[in-house]
């Protein structure tokens, strides 16, 4: 857009908003300054640690656990959209159209003229940040981290070892692959709801904690074998003064690992389609 | 029927689904044959769930909720402070969602039909844009409105940019960019409302507006509802966005516009009630609503009248009867409530008959929809002519059909409320309507057919059986609901009374 574009009326209507909007949001920051209620705040802080040894993991993979799964959905949604502008899945009527599909080419990349330095270094920083991808994924139920980092982290070792490498990077994934893994990484965290579910009536109810059975108004019952399952696998015993402190955080670490191929799928095939393009098979044929 | 229950079997089952039908349709990618079976046994469950489906809530993750003693229940019976993140299924999401799984079957058997290879990810998209409008209908929580919200925009721009036509793109990246301000405001808006009371559940917040001295805390109120005005705004396709949606409503396919302008009504339909009952007793916050509302039934219906093109036009009346869904809802009575959700059930039903009608009229005018290349058409289809001149008529609110007793609904609330400039515009959008519908029918199927031409419509055509049954069945609703508008009362009057009486029950 051109800066001229702003000079006379629609410049003076844009300032007016602007300022109105930064009036509006300033003065509303204002009123709230010592006056923000905690509200149900301290309730969650209170049961947290219960469900899960850090109060992240129990606030975005517990209580809400729904909303983290369609936030899930915005990244794969994101993916879908992504890649399907740039050609993976347009369709067409069966009938001649008005207008033509545009048709969108990859990036012009050229990794024969990467400096040997880089390749030699790049092959050691990928395999750390994949190695450092699953540590912050594995470590989320007692860390500040979980699946969303660590499929960011893994994604920008594929982005580079693709800009270093090429089509022949030692970390080549093929695109069905990726598709593949944003599928089921997503698909793990949708059924991780199942088992509370088929239980208790309450989808994503965390049967490896097992919280609130001991209530008589609950209406379900979690079986000992399920608590096993989910439980035991990821059960913490940290040992603090007052004593012996347990806690286990269920089906959190796996909701986590599925956000984390979710992401790693869906951010690695909009670098691919970026980076290559998109043709399908029978097209490939044909060219 | 027992709605204190909070683990209400149907509710997740609603949301899953469709997500689940999503990944593995977008997996298959060219299976066109799983594609389809899978595709339509999901609609199918997803219909028959919202049929059966008793009433009362769901609480995800089954936390308890808190009662004021500090001891816990996991009753809904009596208030007490949710821990979980609430879904509530009534008459209301019933005969929304269940009219909505309707149009999904339709619009998933009539995609199957029409549309070339690789529909994987196009129909894990119209999965997906259901899970939205499902979500925002169900959802008792601001935060997770949000997100339903955000999710639907992204679907929207996902299902435009399908056809891959350079006008398409472009329609899809501006509505993306209006979007990401539309769901920065509403993120804003519910923040503020945090910041004020501590709860993301909405009865929770509504309990505390109404249970404390807010003192001189009204510009944050104030603030927070502008943000949620221009996120209903975005979300409707309201003035002055009309631009970005019509384009939005022309460029998907026929059929995918079918559940854009469903989730879009929806929207408004669970976003407006939201913002009645926070912001209802608010002084001027209903007349911002009204004043947007009367625009947008302006501006849409006066450039329906200067469009040449049958899915121009169908596009901009979208936008215009939008405007009717919101001034019944603006008007915040009963009756007025009543009438703008009734028009929205109307109007999707109606809208959607001739958004099929227009998808063969693209078979039949080798991709053309302009009334320029028209005439003749009754002759050679006469079923879908009487589908086209019976849908406008329900769509311009002539007897016996179903918009003419919401557009009556909404008359008399306008004049109940001594609004009648109301009632006038009103008046003159559902003879626009007509105006600018019977001039494209007149055009396309009425007139005498030209002397052949390469442009003409040409040879005889069969509609396929998927879209008779289709435009039967909702054509049968059109009617029924027209002579009976008291079945559709059944669902609808309780919410209304609920948003009037006791905003805080969902």
């Amino acid at each position: 857009m051109d800066a001229k574009e702003l000079r006379g009326i629609k410049g003076v209507v844009a300032a007016a908003a602007l300022f109105i909007i930064f009036f509006g949001v300033f003065s509303s920051f204002l009123q709230l300054e010592g006056n923000v209620a905690r509200g149900i705040s301290e309730e969650y802080n209170k049961l947290a640690y219960k469900m899960a040894p850090n109060n992240l993991a129990s606030w975005v993979y517990d209580y809400r656990a729904i909303d983290t799964l369609l936030e899930t959905g915005v990244i794969y949604v994101g993916a879908v959209v992504s890649v399907l502008v740039l050609g993976r899945g347009l369709v067409r009527l069966k009938v001649p159209e008005e207008d033509e599909i545009v048709k969108v080419t990859g990036m012009d990349l050229k990794t024969e003229t990467m400096p040997v330095l880089l390749k030699y270094f790049a092959l050691p920083v990928v395999i750390l940040l994949i190695a450092y991808g699953l540590l912050v994924v594995l470590e989320a139920p007692t860390s500040g981290g979980g699946g969303f980092q660590c499929g960011v982290i893994v994604s920008s070792a594929y982005l580079l070892s693709v800009i270093i490498y090429g089509k022949k990077s030692p970390f080549e994934i093929k695109k069905k692959t990726l598709v593949a893994l944003g599928a089921f990484g997503w698909g793990l965290y949708v059924l991780m709801g199942l088992p509370g579910y088929l239980t208790t009536g309450y989808w994503q109810y965390n049967v490896g904690s097992d919280l609130w059975s001991w209530l008589s108004s609950f209406p379900g019952e979690v079986p000992e074998i399920l608590k096993t399952v989910f439980g035991e696998p990821f059960k913490l015993a940290l040992q603090l003064k007052e004593g012996v402190f347990y806690a286990t955080s269920g089906i959190l670490p796996i909701i986590n690992i599925g956000e984390a191929f979710n992401v790693i799928g869906a951010i690695c095939l909009i670098f691919f389609a970026f980076i290559y393009g998109w043709s399908d098979p029978e097209e490939e044929k044909l060219e | 029927m027992n709605e204190a229950v909070t683990n209400l079997w149907s509710v997740p089952l609603l949301i899953i689904i469709p997500i689940l039908t999503a990944i593995l349709v977008n997996l298959l990618y060219n299976k066109t044959k799983a594609i389809r079976a899978i595709s339509v046994g999901a609609s199918i469950a997803v219909l028959a769930i919202a049929v059966l489906s008793p009433y009362g809530f769901h609480w995800f993750a089954g936390h308890p909720a808190v009662n004021s003693d500090g001891t816990y229940t996991f009753t809904a019976s009596v208030f007490s402070w949710k821990l979980s993140l609430e879904y509530y299924y009534g008459p209301l999401q019933q005969i929304l969602i269940g009219l909505m799984s309707l149009l999904l079957l339709f619009t998933v058997l009539i995609a199957t039909k029409s549309l070339s290879k690789n529909l994987g990810p196009y129909l894990a998209i119209i999965f997906l844009t259901y899970v939205s409008a499902a979500a925002v209908l169900m959802t008792n929580d601001f935060y997770h409105l949000w997100i339903a919200v955000e999710l639907g925009s992204l679907l929207v721009a996902g299902l435009v940019a399908s056809s891959g036509t350079a006008y398409a793109q472009k329609a899809a990246l501006k509505y993306t960019f209006f979007s990401a301000l539309a769901g920065s405001g509403l993120a804003i808006s519910l923040g503020l409302i945090l910041g004020l009371t501590g709860y993301v559940n909405i009865t929770d917040a509504i309990h505390f507006l109404m249970s404390n001295d807010l003192g001189g805390m009204y510009a944050v109120l104030y603030v927070a509802f502008a943000f949620l005005t221009l996120a209903w705004v975005y979300a409707g396709g309201l003035v002055p966005v009309h631009p970005l949606k019509s384009d939005v409503y022309r460029s998907a396919f026929p059929h995918g516009t079918v559940l854009l302008q469903t989730q879009s009504k929806l929207m408004l339909v669970a976003i407006g009630i939201v913002m009645l009952r926070l912001f209802g007793s608010l002084p001027f916050a209903t007349d911002v609503m009204l004043v947007i509302s009367v625009l947008t039934m302006i501006f849409g219906v006066v450039m329906a009248l200067i469009q040449t093109d049958l899915r121009w036009i169908l596009a901009y009346l979208i936008v215009s009867h939008s405007g009717l869904v919101t001034v019944g809802l603006s008007l915040g009575t009963y009756r007025g409530i009543v009438g703008g959700i009734f028009q929205a059930l109307n109007d999707v039903i109606y809208m959607s008959i001739l958004l099929i009608c227009c998808e063969m009229l693209l078979y039949f005018g080798k991709g053309s929809t302009s009334i320029k290349f028209g005439g003749g058409v009754a002759k050679k289809s006469p079923w879908l002519a009487a589908f086209a001149v019976l849908g406008a008529m329900a769509a311009s609110g002539i007897p016996p059909f179903n918009g003419f007793q919401s557009e009556l609904i909404l008359l008399q609330a306008a004049l109940e409320q001594g609004l009648p400039e109301v009632a006038a515009v009103i008046l003159m959008v559902s003879v626009s309507t007509f105006v600018a519908l019977f001039r494209a029918i007149y055009s396309i199927f009425l007139k005498p057919e030209p002397e052949k031409t390469s442009e003409s419509y040409v040879g005889r055509f069969k509609m396929p059986d998927v879209v008779f049954i289709s435009l039967v069945v909702l054509l049968s609703i059109s009617l029924i609901l027209g002579v009976y508008p008291q079945l559709a009362f059944s669902f609808i009057n309780e919410s209304a009374l609920k948003v009037v009486l006791v905003p805080w029950v969902p």
